[in-house]
């Protein structure tokens, strides 16, 4: 049963202009209850790696820097 | 050494060398690791950080001190409180807000003298929930400012603290020229059962905006000023349907027999919300009177109304 | 990050609190306050600064008992009205006489209430005979102020430690608990003197009709976890058949917030703007109201704020798209839709365990203590009923003095260590495999299933069928199922919880053999409630190693009911309509 990689868009969006993460910062990262978001090892910057979101909003709002925007998931905008 | 899987209670000392990095970024990265220590060490040196050169460094130190409590927290606010970088101030304000240990109020006081009536308001703002006995001056004086966000946070300050003393400047603000500092003065007057007190608030029953009238309509109910029937019934007639709810429901709590037969009309109002409330203050009198209103409207189309109709029934037995 | 580790560490602690949500935060704060040299260890799949049901905040309290506006009495009859008389009231009693203390306390803590302009709590009436709603309009700040009372009293925060099973030892008692790394893999076994579960809804049991797997009511990480441990730990759950299913705002899958809108002249309506709903309190009974005007000519079901003052819809508006759903507002907007000028299409939620809401939950007595020595629960899945966030405040305080003391007393239970490697062996077993199924398929079906199948109304042939289904898929994920990283491994233990609590919702279903609870409980071929049979708690539990139901009788009221009391509240009732 091999596995496929599917494509799919994520409503998370991370502007790297603003984040911070490569200074030490992870707050978006710790404070999202699905564990979704991850610092990129290329980047050093916050992306959504899961598109497993609950559109809760506390990366989004406790971004110290407001890096991070929450979009609603397109399967229920 | 065992396992220890814990979150750390970092050392408030080694996050002070961070706050030392000449890249503000990471200086901002440890003022927010020291708001998590929760450690009252660490609010001399978040306090240090509102004169960081950054103001994005500033302004997570005055978002940071939200964390902690006491005079030392608010002496360090009152710094960030009066930054000239709006964003710095305002998180100040809110985070000053956040405090409840009664002695942070005593940096908080000389800033009710300040120029800007931003600050005057933060002051004020801060004030209200500590509840300090020598506040009441403060708010009094406040009253009387140019500024109707500091009146507002004024009236708030006098409010919490439920002065008798303070009953006649409230009155007063009954007539201020901003809507919404008459509509919090006279919220602020429920907890007073002088006549004076039930006097405005009747007279805030012909304000012009129609939340004063609103506000004035609850609290009358609320605060059992039984003088207050015959002005509560010439409101019935009020053009806001949103007004003729909170009077129907006062005259409800109020027991007012002599408005039977007016309430028994708002059992043909359109707006259903009203027709509810009107059986429901019905069966509040619980007046043999109101009985064939009601049963006439037994089939109301809402299930609510057809709810209070039949409760209101049963009282009347 | 999330390649998977080899470990296995031990740590011990006088009590453990499972789950930092709501009730954990609470339970494990009171146990210490209580005993400050007790080492109380709170563990958390998320991270306890924003897990949880309440994650963003929370917009008022549902249940609040102040004196001066309602009483214990008034307040435990009613939840025993709304529970079709099903209800232990001891634990619904103590509630409501200590609920005022708890908001008292949150208040000092920084939680913030509304309060009128002399600072006093601005109770709301919504419901038609008790005052219960004390809004929170500016209540975004809850996790934060518990976050911080935690870091105060020095309490130990164990983050992105994902609880597998519990271990108990040859006397029966608690020993203590398994846990993996959410992202290592790496497996923590606490030895513990009294465990306390709060670990919130089984909210990611039906599959929401947008058909995202996240996009669910409950926070998508309460995926049952709490149910399927207590079960294969042997304790007791009771009334799984009880649904929860709520109204909602359709495709967003947010609550309604009709306890906010309320006090302001919102409500419910249908196409014609009226409003439909008899029943006083929110009940399984009001459910099938609901469902009914959604399906009959009168529907769909709205929020009506539009016949609100523009400046009060607004105010409104801005209460929900701040506090406890903030991202509402944002799809409000992409819709383009204003609550001033438009009504709001609401849905139905999927299904799900949740006593905050109903009362399906594993069986507690009035200290929060289960039907296992030395293990507590409480919150969103303890079986107290109705009790939201106030409940599990509550509850969690009374939960965590009782295993504080109960762990003064006792030594640590032994467990076998045999157990241990067999539950890592379980846990590991798709990361074994090469090839397979991955979890998010797994899920998709199972919760597919559970929709076309479980969803009231009850037909016991579909829910024969369903079982049958639900099997097929159980044997995939037991043997097929893989897991490449250690994120993919939390998710796959997620589905082993999902299809326990599917299992048990099935099995629980089944067997009571009449109608009640409204929706939650509508059998179509026991249409009927049947008091004479059916007037008992239904206990589900493991038994030599099988699911089992028993009847178990409701204690004797302490705030009596009258037959007239009932009667009044049974004839208000619509029928189920097929």
């Amino acid at each position: 049963m091999p596995l496929a990689n599917t494509s799919t868009t994520v409503p998370v969006l991370v502007d790297e202009g603003k984040c911070i993460a490569d200074k030490g910062c992870t707050v978006c990262v710790d404070v999202c209850p699905l564990d979704v978001l991850r610092i990129s090892e290329l980047t050093n910057k916050a992306y959504m790696k899961f598109d497993e979101c609950w559109y809760c909003m506390p990366c989004e709002a406790d971004c110290p820097t407001g890096a991070v925007t929450v979009n609603i998931p397109y399967l229920l905008k | 050494m065992t396992f220890e899987p814990f979150e750390a209670f970092s050392d408030v000392e080694d996050l002070a060398g961070k706050l030392r990095d000449p890249d503000p970024s990471v200086r901002r990265v440890a003022v927010m690791e020291l708001a998590d220590t929760a450690d009252p060490e660490a609010v001399a040196l978040v306090g240090g950080a509102l004169k960081d050169g950054s103001a994005e460094v500033r302004l997570q130190a005055a978002i940071a001190l939200g964390e902690f409590d006491g005079a030392e927290t608010a002496a360090c606010l009152v710094v960030g409180l009066v930054d000239d970088d709006p964003r710095v101030a305002r998180a100040a304000a809110d985070s000053l807000a956040e405090l409840k240990d009664p002695v942070a109020a005593d940096p908080v006081f000389p800033l009710v003298e300040h120029e800007r009536p931003f600050v005057r308001a933060a002051a004020l703002r801060a004030l209200k929930e500590l509840r300090r006995r020598e506040s009441l001056a403060h708010g009094l004086r406040a009253l009387d400012d140019p500024d109707a966000h500091v009146r507002i946070e004024a009236i708030g300050v006098i409010g919490y603290l439920k002065a008798e003393e303070a009953l006649p400047a409230l009155i007063a603000s009954g007539k201020d020229e901003v809507p919404e500092v008459r509509r919090t003065a006279v919220g602020a007057l429920a907890f007073a059962r002088s006549s004076h007190a039930g006097e405005a608030l009747m007279r805030a029953l012909d304000d012009e905006d129609w939340s004063v009238r609103e506000v004035a309509a609850e609290m009358l109910g609320k605060t059992g000023v039984t003088r207050a029937v015959a002005p509560l019934m010439a409101r019935m007639d009020d053009r806001d349907w949103q007004v003729r709810v909170k009077v129907v429901r006062s005259l409800g709590q109020l027991h007012a027999v002599e408005a039977v037969p007016l309430i028994a009309a708002a059992l043909g109002e359109e707006v259903s919300n009203l027709r509810k409330e009107a059986a429901a203050a019905l069966g509040e009198i619980a007046h043999p009177s109101s009985r064939p209103y009601l049963e006439r409207y037994a089939d109301d189309p809402d299930p609510d109304v057809r709810k209070n109709v039949r409760w209101a029934l049963g009282r009347i037995g | 990050m999330d390649e998977i580790k080899d470990g296995l560490s031990e740590i011990e602690c006088d009590v453990l609190v499972i789950g930092g949500g709501t009730a954990g935060p609470m339970a494990a704060y009171k146990a210490k306050m209580k005993n400050p040299d007790a080492k109380v260890v709170l563990l958390e799949k998320a991270n306890v600064k924003r897990s949880g049901a309440i994650s963003m905040g929370m917009d008022g309290l549902n249940n609040a008992v102040i004196p001066g506006h309602s009483t214990p009495e008034q307040y435990t009859k009613e939840i025993t009205i709304a529970n079709d008389g099903i209800c232990d009231q001891a634990a619904v009693y103590k509630y409501a006489q200590h609920c005022y203390e708890i908001i008292e306390e949150l208040d000092k803590f920084g939680i913030r209430f509304q309060k009128d302009e002399n600072g006093d709590y601005d109770v709301k009436k919504v419901h038609h005979i008790g005052t219960y709603v004390l809004p929170m309009p500016n209540g975004e700040t809850v996790k934060k102020a518990l976050y911080r009372q935690l870091r105060r009293a020095r309490i130990l925060i164990s983050n992105r430690f994902m609880a597998t099973r519990l271990l108990k030892g040859r006397s029966g008692r608690i020993a203590g608990a398994v846990a993996v790394n959410t992202r290592t893999a790496e497996f923590l076994v606490v030895r513990a003197k009294s465990v306390i579960m709060s670990m919130g809804a089984a909210g990611r049991l039906g599959l929401p009709t947008s058909g995202y797997l996240y996009g669910t009511y409950e926070n998508a990480a309460n995926s049952g976890e709490g149910y399927a441990m207590a079960y294969h730990a042997g304790a007791k759950l009771a009334n799984l058949e009880c649904f929860q299913i709520n109204p909602l705002i359709k495709d967003y899958n947010g609550p309604s917030c009709a306890y906010v809108a309320g006090p302001f002249g919102g409500f419910t309506a249908n196409s014609r703007g009226e409003r439909f709903i008899e029943c006083d309190y929110w009940s399984g009974q009001m459910m099938q109201e609901f469902y009914n005007e959604l399906l009959s000519g009168n529907g769909p079901v709205f929020l009506k704020l539009n016949h609100l003052h523009k400046e009060t819809a607004d105010h409104i508006e801005q209460i929900l798209h701040t506090v406890e759903r903030p991202s509402r507002g944002r799809f409000h907007e992409g819709r383009g839709t204003r609550y001033h000028e438009t009504m709001i299409e609401m849905h139905i939620s999927e299904i799900g365990f949740c006593s905050g809401h109903s009362a399906s939950g594993v069986f507690v007595d009035d200290c929060a203590r289960t039907t296992v020595p030395g293990l507590y629960a409480a919150g969103d899945m303890a079986s107290v009923p109705h009790n939201y966030m106030l409940g599990a405040f509550t509850n969690g305080a009374f939960a965590g003095e009782d295993a504080v003391a109960f762990a003064g007393e006792v030594d640590f239970e032994d467990y076998d260590r045999e157990e241990v490697a067999r539950e890592q062996e379980r846990v590991l077993a798709p990361t074994r495999r090469e090839d397979g199924i991955p979890p998010n398929q797994i899920e998709y079906k199972a919760r597919r299933l559970v929709n076309d199948y479980l969803q009231p109304p009850k037909v016991t042939r579909k829910y024969e069928l369903g079982q049958a289904r639900l099997a097929e898929v159980r044997d995939d994920m037991e043997n097929h199922m893989v897991a490449r990283d250690a994120h993919e491994l939390m998710r796959a233990m997620e589905v082993t919880s999902i299809l326990d609590c599917a299992d048990m919702a099935a099995f629980a279903s089944l067997y009571r053999e009449e109608s009640r609870w409204g929706l939650y409980h509508w059998r179509t071929d026991h249409p009927e409630r049947n008091d004479e049979e059916w007037k008992c708690h239904v206990l589900l539990s493991k038994q030599d190693g099988r699911m089992t139901c028993e009847k178990h009788p409701v204690q004797p009221y302490i705030v009596p009911i009258s037959e007239e009391e009932k009667d009044a509240y049974y004839k208000q009732r619509i029928k189920a309509e097929a």
